[in-house]
């Protein structure tokens, strides 16, 4: 099996480099090459894009009526993919602090993706904290699989750790900064990824959401990509496109992000933002959460400017659900 | 079953318990470690002593070392034969490599006082307040040696195997190793290689011990181990001592030949502090005259201990303790000896660390590191954060949970946040938005405190090509920093971090001993 698809990839990944240079023209085009699927809208800018937003107490309804507004999980995970579902873990801190996703809204995920015919499910991230510790105390390794045990799901849905061995040394073709990097297996070779981050203040990137969490598949010294990070994070995008955004704002650190501590950084939102199309999460999370235009966050800047989503704020159509 | 084979079982058994201990030293998702992983030491009288002795105070944590002193006092010096975890591994040692292959060279009986030398120098200084039992004492080598080479040397060539094996990307073969190397993973290895400074001559000297098996059995525990010499010195007087009956005994010399410690001459005659109580002697004598109780018939063969012997190594024990005294670091301490939250101040956290390697085992980054000479020859081998290899982590204990003799203290977790183990720095002639190359924030956002000790300040300054620019740029709260060190851990510069952490500012030199 893992044979199977390891081949796969590289072919793949051969056919990338070989039509680097045709992407090169095509722009931003280039991104159906990644071998995901990408959504229609995200696609085909100008339609309209649209980004639900659900408040409420209940963190996993939010989840549930904000995937629903979208057309339901099943427009984004067909029956037998593997899905990476990629919440932020990165940070040795409780639910309360804010600085992870919350555990129930990654449980929420994982059992749509479930109920969609999944065939496996698989939860991780690269932490900045002690692995173990942020995953024991996010709350999220024991959500994940008190929620497989309880489906018979155990080796369906999994939460695991990220091993250095399983880094790929990888190309980006047409990166603006990111020529190459090594990127995690596990979502190279997935067919579906959903980005599931919380929305933190962050001092560099001004606010952290859907585009900046991809860093967690990164490896190597991350570091070194903040001289630059607008582009990486814009590079990191091309190469592994997003299926679905699901941004949690159930709590939001305001101040002394990413990694906070102090409960006094901490508000209560109850919020949820959905999108196929993780630049249109971010604009209008970073709007409704922060109150910022995307002009005031670099990166987002950036991810509009490159056509990586929507290329422009007007075409979003956001949706209360 | 004979006895023999009850203290074949009882060897397994503790060594076995040993291993497990090793194996759960390590952060397994509970903040407090479920069990007292460093008993073994606890349980050594030597390690008890000498803490004890140079370190001027009675330390609770080592009580359980009063059963062992006492058990030995009652019934001899069963331990060695019996319990020690180095003992049982030098016997699997000698059955397994050196059972048919050894001795060219006849060891002269009269080495096995150099073990008394060693006891009687180490407390000679100890009384003056040096500690160098960490060196001698097998508890801690043992612990010292797995924790720092052996285990991780194991762990790389498992893990560095099996990435191979996954490197092939073959699909029959992976589908059998992969499984193979989550339940090691799960079960035996370590979370993440453990690296330490030091590694190879520690791992040497353990292995040197090893080696001498060549030249006898147990060659450590008859010459050298001052363990042993202490437990044989308060045994003398036990109650199961080897006797011969010896009207039946035919004087053939099997159990002086078999015995492991030389403890049998003339057949009849035992050194009763050298009789580990194996019962080997027993189980093989073709008479079946020998018996391990009662006191009829006991014949004692004296160790040639010379009275000046014992002075003298008594004296240069003594002797030795003004040259570390004098060495400078006393004047000028290194900078980057950064010791564990929860540290005695300087001297008597020295007088009470074993070196045994736990606190380095069990620390969660890796960060905690054998010394060389930056604490002075007396600070071998004793415990240094070193931010560029591994970070103190902000919500971790382990250290003082581990820690034999409270040399570093056992902290409730809210005390453990407050304590300044030192102060970061930052180099604003290699910070990347200080000297204008680019922004980066990586200090900033990995510092722990809840209020950050690092602050990002909007400035204007100058790019390199000499355009005028805002950059955030970081400073240290002294205040707020409590020198974890993950900014220096995490700083993308490759080499040197433009932010590191030093010994200043450190809160135990005004802390009190528990």
């Amino acid at each position: 099996m893992t044979r199977a698809r390891c081949l796969w990839s590289r072919r793949k990944f051969l056919r990338l480099m070989g039509g680097a240079a045709g992407m090169l023209a095509a722009g931003g085009a280039g991104l159906t090459e990644g071998g995901h699927a990408v959504p229609e809208a995200a696609a085909a800018p100008g339609a309209g894009v649209k980004v639900a937003v659900a408040s409420g107490a209940a963190p996993s309804e939010n989840v549930a009526r904000a995937v629903a507004a979208l057309g339901g999980i099943k427009a984004f995970v067909s029956r037998g993919d593997v899905v990476v579902l990629k919440p932020n873990i990165g940070w040795d801190r409780t639910p309360e602090q804010a600085a992870n996703t919350n555990p129930e809204v990654v449980v929420a995920l994982a059992e749509m993706c479930l109920s969609a015919g999944a065939k496996e499910v698989r939860v991780f991230d690269r932490t900045c904290n002690d692995p173990r510790r942020c995953y024991v105390n996010s709350g999220i390794q024991a959500a994940v699989e008190a929620f497989a045990k309880k489906r018979g799901a155990s080796g369906v849905v999994r939460v695991y750790h990220v091993e250095d061995r399983k880094f790929r040394r990888t190309a980006i073709p047409g990166a603006f900064a990111l020529k190459e990097w090594d990127l995690y297996r596990d979502a190279l070779e997935a067919d579906k990824i959903v980005n599931v981050p919380v929305a933190k203040h962050h001092t560099l990137a001004t606010a952290t959401l859907g585009l900046k969490n991809m860093m967690g598949i990164m490896g190597g010294n991350r570091g070194q990509i903040h001289y630059n990070l607008s582009d990486c994070l814009v590079d990191i995008h091309r190469r592994l496109p997003t299926s679905l955004t699901v941004i949690d704002a159930t709590r939001v650190l305001l101040r002394n992000g990413p990694s906070g501590g102090n409960l006094a950084d901490v508000r209560a939102l109850g919020k949820v933002f959905a999108s196929p199309d993780v630049v249109a999460a971010d604009v209008v999370a970073a709007e409704r959460v922060f109150g910022w235009k995307p002009s005031d966050v670099a990166h987002i800047r950036k991810a509009l400017d490159a056509k990586l989503g929507v290329s422009s704020p007007a075409q979003i159509r956001v949706v209360e659900a | 079953m004979s006895m023999r084979t009850f203290r074949r079982i009882s060897q397994w058994a503790v060594f076995l318990v040993f291993v497990f201990l090793f194996l759960n030293t390590e952060y397994k998702d509970n903040d407090v470690l479920p069990y007292a992983v460093n008993v073994f030491l606890r349980l050594d009288p030597l390690v008890a002593a000498a803490a004890a002795i140079s370190g001027r105070a009675l330390i609770s944590l080592v009580w359980p070392a009063l059963v062992v002193a006492g058990l030995t006092i009652l019934l001899g010096r069963f331990f060695c034969g019996w319990a020690c975890p180095m003992g049982s591994l030098l016997d699997a040692v000698d059955a397994t490599l050196f059972a048919r292959w050894r001795r060219k060279f006849a060891v002269p009986p009269s080495w096995r006082r150099w073990k008394y030398l060693i006891l009687v120098f180490l407390a000679g200084s100890a009384l003056f307040t040096l500690q160098w039992v960490f060196l001698f004492d097998p508890i801690s080598i043992l612990i010292r040696s797995f924790a720092v080479s052996l285990f991780p040397v194991l762990n790389r060539i498992v893990h560095d195997t099996f990435g191979a094996l996954y490197g092939t990307h073959a699909g029959p073969v992976t589908r059998l190793s992969e499984p193979a190397y989550d339940f090691l993973r799960a079960h035996f290895l370590a979370f993440e290689q453990p690296m330490f400074r030091a590694s190879a001559p520690v791992g040497l000297l353990f292995l040197a011990i090893l080696a001498a098996e060549y030249y006898q059995k147990r060659f450590w525990c008859r010459n050298l181990c001052p363990l042993g010499a202490f437990l044989a010195l308060l045994g003398r007087f036990g109650l199961f001592r080897r006797r011969v009956m010896e009207d039946g005994c035919t004087r053939c010399d099997l159990c002086e030949k078999s015995c492991r410690m030389g403890a049998i001459r003339d057949d009849v005659e035992t050194f009763h502090g050298e009789c580990v109580g194996c019962m080997d002697c027993q189980a093989i004598c073709p008479e079946e005259v020998i018996r391990f109780s009662g006191k009829e018939g006991r014949r004692e063969a004296a160790v040639d201990l010379s009275r000046r012997g014992v002075l003298a190594s008594a004296a240069l024990g003594v002797a030795t303790v003004p040259f570390f005294r004098v060495e400078a670091h006393r004047k000028a301490a290194d900078p980057g000896v950064i010791r564990p939250p929860g540290a005695l101040a300087e001297d008597e956290f020295l007088s009470r660390c074993t070196r045994c390697g736990e606190c380095m085992r069990v620390c969660i980054a890796n960060g905690l590191q054998p010394t060389w000479f930056e604490a002075g020859l007396e600070g071998m081998w004793s415990p240094v954060l070193v931010p560029r290899i591994g970070y103190c982590e902000y919500n971790c204990t382990l250290c003082g949970q581990v820690c034999p003799t409270g040399a570093i203290r056992r902290l409730p977790l809210p005390e453990k946040k407050k304590v300044k183990i030192g102060l970061a720095e930052i180099d604003r002639s290699r910070c990347l938005p200080w000297k204008g190359q680019s922004d980066c924030i990586v200090c900033e956002e990995h510092c722990p405190t809840a209020n950050k000790a690092i602050l990002m300040k909007e400035e204007k300054g100058m790019t390199i090509a000499g355009e005028a620019r805002v950059f955030k740029r970081p400073y240290v709260d002294e205040e707020l920093c409590i020198g974890c060190g993950i900014c220096e851990t995490k700083c993308p510069l490759t080499d040197r971090g433009a932010v590191y952490v030093t010994s200043r500012g450190e809160s135990r030199a005004v802390a009190r001993v528990s």
